[in-house]
């Protein structure tokens, strides 16, 4: 009995000590809510955010088409500069340079489209922890298109 | 005519102090060497990140040469070169990704150098720079974010990935 109430006391002592160092952690970064992998509408990638320094990033870590015609991997062929053309498109960060604004926004960041080089300035909405609305623009915030994504969970077995 | 002269002699004037004023300032070389990354597993295929923080003290750049007052105006990455930190060494890598980034809201982060892809059995990666990946106002305030990205062929599961990077930028300093 005694070892029993030992056992539960410990397990609720790590239980406890986890929750607090969570809650701690997303007090001194509640932006770290965006950084997981997900899924834009269309299905066709893949995007995990990641936080550096102060701002956050998201590459794309999966393509539905990772190869070009030829069967190579995807490179970024419509960068801008003739010297990134050969960035693998597969890990290449689309999103740059979010900040956390509190009120579940990102902004001050931009989105690359990589089907025509373009760059678009962009703002991220936190719907619900699952849900993001993604909105680039030109210019004007009010004049752009805003795009859905799903958190996808994270796989957590090894494979065999 | 002589309102023209004028004129002409006020821009001439507004030139010659733009261009002292814009001057190219000194070029120096700054190298870091054995920066670690740990690419922390589990590991999926595909893009694996890591990142370090490193600071330029201009002070120690440019030694009794250093006055106050004196900033990074540009910044070029030079040479960059990946090596394994791990008895695995380039196993399963495809591809390596240098970019820089800085706290500056207002700056952007940087590619500057890729190898894509990387060559069998090669015993260090020598990344193709990107010379017109301007970092100068990455560098500005000092404190310096190096991601190092690794395309990898497999899920990793078994730990950790770690490498070092060295490289050289040629700072201009006003």
């Amino acid at each position: 009995m005694l070892r029993k109430l030992t056992f539960l006391a410990v397990s609720a002592v790590i239980a406890f000590g986890t929750l607090s160092f969570d809650l701690q952690k997303e007090k001194e970064n509640p932006g770290d809510r965006l950084v997981g992998i997900w899924e834009p509408s269309n299905g066709r990638s893949r995007i995990k955010v990641d936080r550096i320094g102060n701002k956050y990033y998201g590459r794309v870590v999966w393509l539905i088409e990772p190869n070009d015609a030829e069967g190579k991997p995807r490179t970024d062929i419509n960068n801008p500069n003739p010297d990134l053309r050969n960035l693998p498109l597969r890990g290449f960060r689309m999103c740059k340079d979010f900040v956390y604004q509190g009120d579940d926004t990102w902004s001050e960041g931009t989105l690359y489209d990589p089907n025509n080089g373009s760059t678009y300035s962009g703002t991220i909405k936190m719907r619900d922890d699952n849900t993001l609305d993604m909105r680039g623009y030109i210019g004007v915030e009010a004049i752009g298109r805003t795009d859905v994504w799903k958190r996808l969970k994270m796989p957590s077995k090894k494979k065999k | 005519m002589y309102k023209f002269l004028k004129t002409a002699g006020i821009v001439a004037v507004s030139v010659l102090m733009v261009t002292s004023c814009s001057g190219p300032g000194e070029v120096h070389e700054y190298a870091v060497n054995d920066l670690e990354f740990s690419l922390e597993g589990p590991l999926f295929a595909g893009p694996n990140g890591a990142q370090t923080e490193i600071s330029i003290d201009l002070a120690d750049v440019l030694g009794e040469a250093f006055e106050e007052g004196m900033r990074i105006s540009d910044a070029r990455l030079k040479t960059a070169t990946v090596f394994p930190h791990d008895s695995l060494g380039f196993s399963q890598i495809n591809a390596f990704v240098v970019a820089f980034a800085s706290d500056n809201e207002d700056v952007s982060m940087q590619e500057a150098a890729v190898k894509n892809p990387l060559e069998e059995g090669a015993a260090e990666a020598v990344l193709d720079v990107a010379p017109e990946a301007e970092l100068g106002e990455i560098m500005e305030d000092g404190k310096v974010y190096v991601v190092l990205d690794a395309d990898l062929a497999e899920d990793y599961w078994d730990g950790n990935r770690d490498f070092k990077l060295n490289f050289t930028l040629e700072l201009t300093i006003k």
